[in-house]
């Protein structure tokens, strides 16, 4: 045996080297896309055809009820209710978290590097567990004991002391600004980063132009940031969509459904009420409304796509 | 502690979302080996003291049962139920395991993954008589007996502040309307009557199930539940509890916040703490809570019964609360039947009540001697207590049990008419109960 010269082998069509090229990228995508389908498509697959099944997660009592879920899914008010609530805290967070993330992340990077101490001081809330969060910010919604309602009695303003979490009217808003609270730092580093990249010399020579700094930072600044925009409001959309823990912890979906979310009311459907099939028709509708969600939000978005 | 048959349907948030997709990842952990001579048990229990009970009736049982081995697990409360759920819905269930009975076990018991303890039980009837006839109410399906009581006795009384009833010259009310006048007095000095953290919806529940059997005797439920005599969750008894409460939430009954409040971060009892507030509808665990978290409170704490409602056809002694507390199964797919519920049987001993008695936690066992003052005199109640009604929340089937937690919280916060929250629970009972 000698040693077969390469050249050989790719000129031959068909032959082993060719045959390794075919075969090499699904190799390489294989431990991916196993990982996807074991994880992510099957889950998935399994969750609608749960959907389909009246069962209360125990032993092999399952029935196959077709569409029923689905058709009480449709005029269950609490669901409509939660879908609602999700785009209330999807709007919400947008309109909220992201100009206050760009103002802070704009007021950072001037400062430069003498403001890396507030930087970690800002970014703190993200790193909290929602958990410990919630209790907190339920301690100071109490109105009993919470100083939020001392504060706003100690300065004369007892009229705008609400019970927070206590009232329907209140207590989705009240979850919502401690959510955003918790998220702007996140949006705030996102826009950092966006910042980051933005070359130094456009603003030298604008400045040589005569540009004053709020036209820098309207024309030239804000544009560069859209595609990081673009993303933000993107990941903000998702994110509340598929919202729960501090809902669940800080309310619970409650009082009496007001600040219910998809997301907890399929649990409290699968581990409150036992109702495993139409837990999983709302977990079902909550993957499409996301998807569909994401989809129209990336398809409308699309002319401010960018590198960044 | 009686608390932590609660504590399981909170907290689960790091699962969230995720859990839907992590599920094909927990099946094959839930899947464990459990042929052989092992005996698997799972329970709730993971104070050192509930544990130590455990773990020695296990030994004690091992000694007895040469080449059986037991195999615990305490899992903590927050992942106990979903983990439960889990293993039996992956055919893999535990030999022995703890549940709240009522309702969820039912759910068990109807599925067919319970053993049928009638007959161990009938073998050895000097066993079984030790318990209070009423501990095994809320493991019976069809007159057979699915689990046995274990960890704790918890019913509801008012727990009041004797400092502030002194101050205003109360006693404690007998009646609904001596209960009432005691609120408008409390009231008008801008004491608030009852605290009450109702977010997690049962506690509101209880001024329900109480009122619902003053009102109309353990009968009113029963009845409804098992569609019997033309009974109802509609029913006058219903719709006038619902209406004491819209009253008693309208008098002022309770402080501000009440149904954002949260039980588990102690909002109820810092009022009573504060002297903010002077009673509290809660479970005779609040005593063992109070203790550990300000013991110089006892000095001020008392209790009454919950008062009798004029006309009623209920009896003034009957209790609401859970004789058990914990109550422990054996699964039908466990391979070795009769050794685990000789476990079950260890677990449940005069031993392992001693044990739970040194750890302040009663069995529902006749003639338990008790020293606390504060529950020898509520381990009188149970004595002389003709019935003792299972909270409706463990009690009703799941989906129902949902239903009427968010019924009466929308009673006591005044969005829905009695009459309405009555019919919406009588809607869904129309569908789940035939």
């Amino acid at each position: 045996m000698t040693v077969v010269p390469i050249r050989t082998l790719v000129r031959r069509p068909g032959g082993i080297r060719l045959s390794l090229e075919r075969w090499v990228p699904a190799l390489f995508l294989a431990p991916a896309v196993i990982l996807l389908v074991v994880y992510l498509l099957y889950p998935l697959l399994s969750s609608f055809r749960l959907s389909l099944l009246n069962w209360n997660g125990l032993g092999e009592t399952g029935r196959y009820v077709g569409l029923d879920n689905w058709v009480q899914l449709r005029h269950d008010p609490v669901f409509w209710q939660a879908v609602r609530n999700n785009f209330v805290l999807a709007f919400f967070s947008v309109l909220i978290q992201l100009p206050i993330a760009l103002v802070l992340a704009v007021v950072l990077d001037e400062a430069g590097r003498g403001s890396r101490l507030l930087k970690i001081l800002y970014f703190l809330p993200l790193l909290m567990s929602s958990v410990a969060l919630g209790v907190v910010f339920k301690n100071v919604y109490d109105p009993n004991f919470g100083p939020l309602n001392s504060f706003l009695q100690a300065v004369g303003l007892a009229d705008l002391a609400q019970d927070w979490l206590g009232d329907p009217h209140y207590a989705l808003g009240a979850v919502i600004a401690v959510i955003c609270w918790q998220n702007i730092p996140f949006y705030m580093l996102l826009f950092l980063a966006g910042l980051a990249s933005f070359p130094r010399e456009l603003s030298e020579a604008a400045h040589l132009d005569g540009a004053t700094e709020t036209t820098i930072f309207w024309r030239i600044k804000l544009p560069h940031l859209q595609g990081t925009f673009r993303t933000g409001v993107l990941l903000a959309v998702i994110g509340s969509l598929r919202y729960f823990d501090l809902i669940y912890v800080m309310t619970g979906g409650g009082p009496e459904n007001a600040s219910d979310l998809m997301a907890t009311y399929m649990y409290r459907t699968v581990f409150n009420a036992f109702q495993l099939g139409y837990g999983s028709t709302v977990a079902s509708a909550m993957f499409i409304i996301v998807t569909a969600a994401a989809a129209l939000a990336l398809r409308l978005s699309r002319r401010f796509q960018t590198e960044v | 502690m009686g608390a932590k048959r609660f504590l399981k349907r909170r907290r689960h948030v790091l699962c969230g979302t995720a859990l839907a997709l992590s599920l094909a990842a927990v099946l094959p952990l839930a899947a464990r080996a459990q042929g052989g001579r092992t005996i698997t048990e799972w329970d709730l229990q993971t104070t050192a003291g509930a544990v130590k009970v455990i773990h020695d009736a296990a030994d004690r049982f091992e000694q007895a049962n040469p080449g059986f081995r037991v195999e615990e697990s305490h899992i903590a409360n927050d992942a106990y139920k979903t983990k439960l759920k889990i293993a039996f819905g992956a055919n893999e269930p535990p030999c022995v395991f703890a549940t709240w009975g009522g309702g969820p076990l039912r759910e068990y018991v109807k599925s067919g993954q319970v053993v049928d303890l009638t007959p161990y039980l009938d073998k050895d009837p000097a066993f079984r008589d030790r318990f209070l006839p009423n501990s095994f109410k809320p493991v019976t399906v069809d007159g057979k007996i699915f689990g046995l009581p274990a960890e704790n006795t918890a019913v509801a009384v008012i727990f009041y502040n004797k400092e502030i009833f002194a101050r205003h010259k109360l006693a404690p009310p007998t009646t609904w309307d001596e209960l009432m006048s005691v609120v408008k007095i409390l009231k008008a000095d801008g004491v608030a009557p009852f605290a009450m953290a109702n977010k997690s919806k049962w506690p509101g529940s209880m001024f329900y199930v109480y009122l619902v059997d003053r009102i109309g005797g353990p009968a009113a439920f029963s009845d409804a539940l098992e569609r019997h005599a033309g009974g109802g969750f509609a029913d006058p008894a219903f719709v006038e509890a619902g209406r004491r409460i819209q009253d008693l939430v309208k008098a002022g009954g309770f402080a501000e916040g009440f149904n954002g409040l949260d039980y588990d971060i102690g909002a109820s009892r810092r009022l009573l703490y504060s002297g903010r507030a002077a009673m509290e509808l809660m479970g005779s665990w609040e005593v063992a809570t109070i203790r550990n978290e300000n013991p110089a409170f006892l000095d001020k704490l008392d209790f009454f019964a919950f008062p009798a409602v004029a006309g009623g056809k209920g009896d003034p002694r009957d209790l609401i609360g859970t004789l058990g507390d914990n109550f422990l199964s054996v699964s039908a797919q466990c391979p070795e039947t009769s050794a685990a519920v000789n476990l079950v049987k260890t677990m449940t001993d005069d031993k392992a009540a001693q044990g739970r008695l040194d750890d302040r936690r009663m069995m529902p066992l006749k003639g338990l001697s008790v020293s606390d003052p504060l529950l020898k005199s509520i381990n009188l109640l149970i004595g002389n207590a003709p019935n003792v009604q299972l909270w409706y929340d463990q009690e009703l089937p799941p989906k129902l049990g949902e239903v009427h937690k968010d019924t009466t919280q929308a009673l006591f916060g005044l969005s829905v008419t009695p009459e309405a929250a009555a019919q919406q629970m009588e809607d869904v009972a129309k569908t789940e109960l035939r």
